[in-house]
């Protein structure tokens, strides 16, 4: 599988790294060149600097040929834009998106894509996590 | 009306001052620097907020499900579209209007259903249009919803719509030739009124029959 990964920050680098190592053929992209230093010295896949959000940039890294695009960027809305565009301009079929925000995750989640909250998905493991100290071995 | 404008720069401001001497309407500006949002206060008053315009709680905060528009006009492209999908799908604000600084991005802002798009580069490239002999049809404006837009034409010598009565002029349906304006200037044409090359037309047309107006009013070679 083709994947481009958008965002080269701590989840970024962990699932560029993953599918990889999985054998799949990884593009990461993010702004900042010394975002890379987080990937492992054995990463085999592509490095490219440049903007997400840029149609041309996206086509250059060929985003037309990707049978996968993984948005993992910092900004809600960059991730967004570009996940939107990959979708629904260069067709690309499975699109992944994160959102911090929670409601704002809910509603792309309704207008078609698949996005997630690590937010929502923290805020229930804390919440989760407490319940399981307090009596450990029943239901929270 | 009530009107929501995210973004408090430059741009927002000048439509916060604009809207301002318009009575009867309710204006909040969304600035999400605070320090900026307290300059803007200052000279626009209680309207502007500071906060994220893009953000559903605080949209929900300033009454978006009420509003009957909202315009973004932040440097941020993603910002733009994100906010402007958020009103339009969770808080079915009816017309959202949407600044594109990437040119390149209006289409997608199109695709994603905001209703309308001002890009500085594209307002720009039209009135460098308007100067080029070779540009004869140069859009002015999209009327929404309506599958019209207005245009500006330049007649040029040897036109098949030059040196006859308008109304043996077969135009394509729904047009609507609005003014001539001509060495004596601007006036209201009729069925008379016969164009000249050189003449400049401001039209209605349909959006698919820039192809036809541009063949009435191009000059063809004499042997064609």
């Amino acid at each position: 599988m083709n994947v481009v990964i958008m965002g080269c920050g701590r989840m970024g680098s962990t699932v560029a790294a993953r599918l990889s190592n999985e054998g799949h053929h990884v593009a990461i992209i993010d702004i900042n060149v010394h975002a890379f230093t987080r990937l492992p010295a054995d990463f085999r896949g592509r490095r490219v600097v440049g903007s997400g959000t840029d149609h041309q940039f996206l086509e250059e890294v060929g985003i037309g040929e990707a049978d996968a695009f993984i948005a993992l960027a910092s900004g809600d809305n960059r991730n967004l834009l570009a996940s939107q565009r990959a979708k629904h301009v260069f067709g690309v079929t499975t699109v992944v998106t994160r959102v911090k925000d929670p409601l704002r995750s809910e509603l792309f989640e309704e207008l078609g894509l698949r996005t997630f909250s690590p937010t929502k998905i923290g805020a229930d493991l804390a919440h989760d996590a407490l319940f399981s100290e307090l009596s450990p071995g029943s239901e929270a | 009306m009530y009107i929501i404008v995210v973004g408090g720069g430059i741009v927002g401001y000048g439509i916060g001052l604009e809207l301002q001497m318009m009575p009867g309407h309710e204006v909040t500006i969304i600035e999400r620097n605070a320090s900026r949002a307290a300059e803007l206060r200052e000279e626009l008053g209680e309207m502007v907020v500071d906060g994220d315009g893009s953000e559903v709680a605080f949209l929900e905060q300033v009454g978006a499900g009420r509003a009957d528009l909202l315009i973004t006009v932040t440097a941020d492209d993603a910002a733009n579209l994100v906010a402007c999908q958020v009103a339009k799908h969770r808080f079915g604000v009816k017309r959202t209007i949407s600044r594109v600084n990437d040119p390149r991005n209006e289409e997608l802002f199109r695709m994603l259903g905001v209703d309308s798009t001002v890009s500085a580069s594209q307002a720009v490239m039209a009135q460098i249009e308007t100067t080029l002999p070779e540009h004869t049809v140069v859009p002015l404006m999209s009327l929404e919803g309506s599958g019209l837009k207005v245009v500006d034409l330049h007649l040029q010598e040897g036109a098949p719509a030059a040196g006859r009565p308008l109304r043996d002029i077969r135009l394509p349906d729904q047009t609507v030739i609005s003014l001539v304006i001509d060495g004596d200037g601007p006036r209201v044409p009729d069925g008379d009124t016969i164009l000249h090359s050189g003449d400049e037309v401001i039209a209605v047309i349909p959006v698919d029959a820039e192809e036809t107006m541009r063949e009435l009013i191009t000059g063809r070679p004499e042997s064609g």
